[in-house]
């Protein structure tokens, strides 16, 4: 099991090694001779980045963290117009930030090849919803790939490349988390020259105006191009290798399975002994290739289209059926959950309902079973790191602006403020929303800024937004412009702990260094001041007290407050120190100062905390302190002292 | 052998998706088809953590679904117990038996149930076979707690039917980990194959 980052760059064609799906994308983006990669991590697509940023110099790849998913969007749109091969791989929500440029992009077309890599996340696991990047893709006009397992993320990357040159259009690749997080045999490829001897490539702009400046004069002429590629790619995916037939030739019905829904109804018609059925597998999910579907349906009675959440398959076929004059049952959204992820499960209950059968295991049975479980079972959701300096910051704040003020917050691993005992998370929208929620909840409950009306002194509604660094710099900057324009009275504290934690600690602006080791690192604070901020003060939250003060001399000001909180990130501080040998203080608690009041679990909360019901006291687990001190300033009979050392 | 499936659970941080890596790498080497699934992210900080190794002639998707565990290995007791919808009837669940209380526990919002309670539910309502241990403690006298992980694998190795060998798994482990950690993992490996033994009367 050699490292994740070396085997990307093995020059063993033909290898066999495990590989996770996103790790096989960053592969097949080596193989395909990629020149730049841009991008924001965002889980699920945030190891592509990663692996990518590990690489570049030893491939001669460019690579960067770009500031957010549009700029990112951009910088690899410009090397694709001078002829480049570039990728940007984003989270789905990411999408909507760079769909303000990836919209028009569209009309204007490519001449290096141009891969869109969109991890959407069925079920959420780590996001704020559950979009899908194949239906944004059909409103687009912009091809989609999906593959079905690691090794097809693989090849799909390095064949993307390839086909988006050969029509001059961008290529989404879409995965969801289980196709980005799954780990699966790999063949390696071979790996161009290039890339093995860490050749860099160097793009040439052509100027074209018409092409290149999207006036609507312009732009008018494009949209019909737009259109003619789509059916352009529709013949080219009819004869694509990631789409084929499968199963019985002459069976009456059939079952079509895009991107990773295959490998479920695969495991599915297994496991329910089903032989008599056709098989459509698409990695191609938009355009759906007419002619292979026409192949497909060629002596069918009845179809379903087993795939995950929108039926964009299912539509496109109904459309091509009913145009065909086709009396078909075509079923669908009828019969697969539109919600939450696909599994073999789900798929086994659709097929077994399709084809009036029982299921192979009673689930329902399991479910019921299982309801009693789930009734003693003590929930354990995600929460703050131990010595997570954010938890520090939210508890200073609900000390100064008391629990009853309003916390509009942002998206990061800090979002978990929002749990017991902390609480100080009230409003969540989108990067960088909490500071527009802040302004926008001040003039909603406070009134205009400087009028005679607005709310004053006990009446006035106080209002701590809390938003970390790189949500700053991705779109906390403009609404922080807005805050200061307006005339906002908000306070805004930023929770730096300079990386972008939640998705691996990749660094950022204020972080400061880059893959390629020249990045400028740009203060919080300086912005801030530059911006017209009525105060600004920088904190370390391990000191709880002045995090407290720093946040009350803030609600004094009449005005925009800017509270840096800086303090690195727990997770990653810990690992830098363990790899450096470096040791730690470990606390624990003096039973006999220890009065059980509770304090630093039901108001603190760090999870190397628990309380022991037999002794009446609260305990910490060795293992999990990271030496932070916050439990020692949140005591008030001073019972947690540092004892021994952690390594 | 069409697929064997394994379930590993336990807390974010515990080395859990190593662990499964781990085993994918090893299946990989004897020959068969290999998928695991894991859940990265918001999931991983101290939460509740789930992971599937699956391998075989015939494995498609990564996860393994309800009822067709062969094995449960769980870093933590009760994360066992959460995911027990996934064992088959005659499945074995091997756990860690030291408890990480939730901080709902400590809060008082809600209660942490008996490894007794535990296994009467696996045992009685589920088919399953209970294996609970202090992986913990063998780790600690392997060199160093974070060989938890490799103290269950070997005692996993031990699970009857398991289609991979154990000294195939030992190796696998010795050529993947830091050569300066080769001999605490080494040691932690055996002990836990020793304590299987000793539990399943081997």
């Amino acid at each position: 099991m050699a490292k994740v980052t070396d085997i990307v760059l093995w020059d063993k064609p033909g290898e066999k090694v495990l590989l996770l799906g996103n790790h096989a994308i960053a592969r097949g983006a080596l193989e395909g001779n990629i020149a730049v990669f841009a991008a924001y991590p965002g889980t699920p697509s945030s190891e592509i980045t990663d692996t990518m940023a590990a690489v570049a110099k030893k491939a001669g790849v460019y690579m960067e963290y770009s500031t957010n998913e549009k700029v990112a969007f951009e910088t690899a749109l410009a090397a694709a117009w001078s002829g480049l091969r570039a990728m940007t791989a984003m989270k789905h929500v990411g999408l909507n930030v760079a769909m303000d440029s990836f919209m028009t992009a569209s009309y204007m077309g490519v001449d290096g090849g141009l891969v869109v890599v969109v991890a959407d996340d069925p079920s959420m696991w780590s996001s704020q919803n559950e979009q899908d990047t194949r239906a944004i893709a059909k409103n687009a006009g912009i091809p989609v790939l999906e593959p079905s397992s690691a090794q097809e993320a693989k090849d799909m990357a390095k064949y993307a490349f390839e086909v988006s040159e050969k029509y001059g259009q961008m290529v989404i690749l879409r995965t969801t988390t289980r196709s980005s997080h799954m780990r699966g045999d790999v063949v390696l490829g071979e790996l161009p020259e290039e890339i093995r001897k860490a050749k860099r490539k160097f793009g040439n702009f052509k100027k074209n105006p018409e092409r290149y400046v999207d006036i609507p004069a312009f732009q008018r002429k494009k949209h019909p191009w737009l259109l003619e590629t789509v059916e352009k790619y529709r013949k080219e995916f009819s004869e694509s290798s990631f789409n084929w037939i499968e199963g019985d030739e002459n069976a009456r019905v059939g079952i079509i399975a895009p991107g990773l829904a295959y490998a479920y109804v695969k495991e599915a018609l297994a496991w329910l002994g089903v032989e008599n059925v056709k098989l459509l597998k698409l990695g191609t999910p938009f355009p759906a290739p007419y002619s292979l579907i026409e192949r497909f349906f060629d002596g069918l009675e009845r179809v379903l289209v087993v795939e995950e959440l929108e039926p964009v398959v299912e539509e496109q076929v109904k459309v091509w059926a009913y145009d065909k004059g086709l009396r078909i049952t075509i079923h669908g959204k009828d019969i697969v959950p539109r919600v939450f992820e696909m599994t073999a499960r789900r798929a086994v209950e659709a097929i077994a309902k399709f084809l009036d059968m029982e299921t192979p295991i009673n689930f329902e049975e399991i479910d019921r079973k299982y309801e009693k479980v789930s009734k003693i079972v003590p929930p354990r959701p995600p929460s703050l790191c131990p010595a997570c300096p954010h938890r520090n910051t939210f508890y200073a704040i609900r000390r100064a602006a008391t629990p009853r003020a309003i916390f509009p917050s942002d998206i990061g691993c800090y979002t978990l403020g929002v749990l017991p005992p902390l609480k100080t998370v009230d409003t969540t929208i989108a990067m960088g929303g909490s500071i527009g929620m802040a302004h926008g909840l001040d003039v909603a409950l406070n009134g205009v800024p400087g009028e005679e009306k607005r709310k004053t002194g006990k009446e006035k509604k106080i209002i701590v937004a809390t938003i970390g660094d790189s949500t700053f710099f991705h779109t906390g900057l403009p609404a922080l412009a807005n805050a200061i324009y307006n005339r906002s009275n908000v306070v805004i504290v930023v929770l730096d702990n300079l990386v972008t934690a939640m998705t691996g600690d990749q660094p950022n602006p204020g972080t400061g260094d880059t893959p390629h080791g020249l990045g400028r690192r740009i203060l919080i604070e300086d912005v801030a001041k530059a911006m017209g901020a009525d105060f600004v003060k920088v904190v370390d939250p391990y000191d709880i007290k002045a995090t407290e003060r720093a946040i009350k001399e803030a609600l004094a000001v009449e005005g925009v407050s800017v509270v840096v909180a800086r303090q690195p990130c727990a997770l990653y501080r810990i690992g830098q120190m363990r790899r450096k040998g470096e040791k730690w203080p470990i606390y624990h608690v003096i039973e006999d100062k220890c009065t059980g009041c509770k304090i630093c679990i039901n108001a603190y909360g760090c999870p190397a905390i628990y309380w022991d019901a037999e002794a009446k006291k609260a305990k910490i687990d060795p293992t999990m302190c990271w030496g932070c001190g916050g439990c020692a300033q949140v005591c008030p009979f001073g019972a947690f002292e540092p004892m021994e050392e952690g390594e | 052998m069409r697929e064997y499936n394994i379930v590993i659970t336990g807390v974010g941080g515990q080395g859990i998706l190593t662990a499964a890596n781990l085993l994918g790498w090893a299946a990989l080497r004897a020959g068969y088809k290999v998928r695991v699934g894991e859940v990265h992210g918001m999931s991983q900080r101290f939460g509740s953590v789930i992971a599937y190794v699956r391998f075989g002639e015939d494995v498609y998707g990564a996860m393994v679904p309800e009822g067709k565990a062969d094995v449960i290995l769980s870093f933590e007791p009760v994360e066992a117990l959460r995911y027990i919808n996934y064992l088959r009837k005659g499945g074995l669940v091997f756990t860690n038996a030291r408890p990480i209380p939730p901080v709902q526990v400590s809060m008082g919002l809600a209660t942490y149930p008996t490894l007794e309670e535990m296994r009467k539910i696996i045992e009685e309502d589920f088919g399953g076979k209970f294996m609970a241990f202090d992986a913990e403690e063998l780790a600690l006298k392997a060199g160093n707690i974070v060989t938890t992980n490799v103290v269950l694998i070997g005692a996993l190795t031990q699970t009857p039917g398991f289609p991979l060998s154990a000294e195939h798994v030992r190796e696998v482990i010795k050529v993947s980990v830091p050569p300066k950690t080769i001999e605490v993992n080494m040691k932690a490996f055996d002990l836990g194959v020793k304590a299987a033994k000793e539990m399943l009367g081997l």
